[in-house]
């Protein structure tokens, strides 16, 4: 049952992120859902899970992409990890600190991409690029990503962030 | 004992004696009752006071009571009305949302049969996951006849090509995106460029001729010479133009036709080359009475 949940969360974030986001998009900007998905997943979850679901959903995005990079594919799961591993290590996963990580892993997914489609030749200038969509995208991923966080916590106070890594 | 008998006794002979004047009165012809009217009159004048003093109060009461029972009806009434508004609101959403797909499906149609060469007409189902890209998701795939680097067109104008294709679905990656490229000319002065996207959502012109006279406000179009669009479909209208002294060409600036943001349904041109004949040049994808329909609108 947990592993149906769980592949059905997996499958249903990317089909949502193409059609319904759209609704929530400001300045043409929208959360990366499977970004968010995939740090709170580290997070909660195994290490082995984070990089599975990373991995899926990851591809399922570079697949309805315009582009021609794999770059989601390779970040997600990796993204996942550091999310998972810094959730370990911090004594006390506040709201702030939620925030502060949600933010600085979509700062760094958003960097990472650029240089991807940098290196392709696209001709992406980075001020234009980290001004109209790293910093407003990671600012939208941290807010929802949050809320998210405080939702899980309301509805299930006793499951807490994993402290330790799995066996 | 006796006193009481008494007073019992007198005010038997009162009543009596009263008894005996109301039938003595009675008995009197109508022509002598002339003081007992007067009388009756002042009488009636009397209780007049309270009479109406009752009646205002009673039809008080009636008036409350009536309007209670019209105001349960009124709220039963406006409960109803508020759920027919509601309804109605609703359908009249949906009537117009109706309304306007039935005419951009009625341009799209007219397009269909005007185009010259075999389309397959598609919905956009969604956008690019990513905000790195501009592109869209179509609900017709490589089962319908797509394929990579078909070129995709609405009633506006071309808005980009194919370049993922799966069974049921397509990526159509647009031409304001910087990674997408097409072949256009400026109708005026049958300059060639490539049209590529640019970071502010428009598209440019690049490598005109230094030595060509476009200037802002000509029409660029599909020059047919390579990717999946025919010759002379209109892609934008040259709002700037970048001249630079160390560069070997032109480039300017496009504000594309079509308006990426609102795109619902387009048409694939699947085979471009395979028309025997092409359209002529240039050729308009909208009627001009639809075009000035749409910009009054």
């Amino acid at each position: 049952m947990k592993v149906a949940a769980s592949v059905a969360l997996v499958l249903l974030v990317i089909p949502i992120q193409i059609v319904l986001l759209d609704r929530i998009s400001i300045a043409g900007i929208r959360p990366d859902l499977a970004l968010v998905t995939v740090c709170l997943i580290g997070l909660y979850r195994s290490e082995v899970e984070t990089v599975l679901a990373g991995l899926v959903m990851g591809f399922a995005q570079d697949l309805f992409s315009g582009g021609a990079l794999w770059g989601n594919l390779c970040l997600k799961p990796v993204l996942g990890l550091l999310a998972g591993l810094a959730g370990r290590n911090l004594v006390n996963l506040t709201w702030a600190v939620v925030l502060a990580l949600m933010l600085g892993i979509s700062l760094l997914s958003g960097f990472v991409l650029y240089l991807l489609k940098s290196f392709t030749g696209s001709g992406v200038s980075l001020f234009p690029a980290a001004h109209g969509i790293i910093l407003p995208q990671a600012g939208y991923d941290a807010m929802l990503g949050l809320a998210v966080y405080r939702l899980i916590r309301r509805w299930n106070p006793r499951r807490a962030p994993l402290t330790a890594l799995a066996p | 004992m006796s006193s009481l008998h008494s007073i019992a006794g007198g005010k038997r002979a009162v009543l009596l004696f009263l008894a005996l004047l109301i039938t003595a009165l009675l008995l009197l012809p109508e022509s002598r009752q002339a003081p007992l009217q007067t009388l009756g009159r002042h009488m009636a004048d009397a209780v007049a006071i309270p009479l109406r003093a009752l009646e205002w109060v009673n039809q008080g009461v009636d008036g409350l009571w009536t309007r209670y029972g019209l105001l349960h009806h009124v709220r039963e009434e406006n409960v109803t009305l508020r759920q027919d508004s509601a309804r109605l609101q609703l359908e009249n959403a949906r009537l117009r949302e109706v309304a306007a797909a039935s005419t951009r499906l009625r341009d799209l149609l007219e397009l269909k049969e005007r185009l010259p060469f075999p389309t397959v007409s598609a919905q956009v189902v969604g956008r690019d996951p990513s905000n790195w890209y501009r592109s869209v998701v179509i609900d017709k795939g490589t089962d319908d006849g797509l394929a990579i680097d078909m070129g995709v067109v609405t009633p506006a104008g071309i808005i980009g090509r194919i370049v993922k294709a799966y069974d049921r679905f397509a990526i159509v990656l647009l031409i304001i995106d910087q990674s997408n490229a097409v072949t256009g000319v400026v109708q005026r002065t049958r300059d060639e460029g490539i049209v590529e996207g640019t970071e502010t959502g428009l598209a440019r012109i690049k490598y005109l001729p230094l030595l060509s006279t476009v200037k802002v406000g000509d029409q660029v179009v599909t020059s047919g010479l390579a990717g999946g669009f025919p010759r002379g479909l209109p892609i934008g209208v040259i709002t700037k133009i970048e001249r630079r002294e160390a560069d070997l060409f032109l480039s300017a600036e496009i504000a594309p036709d079509s308006d990426f943001a609102k795109i619902e349904e387009v048409l694939v041109v699947t085979s471009p080359r395979e028309s025997a004949q092409l359209p002529p040049m240039p050729f308009p994808l909208q009627p001009p009475a639809r075009r000035d329909a749409g910009d009054a609108r």
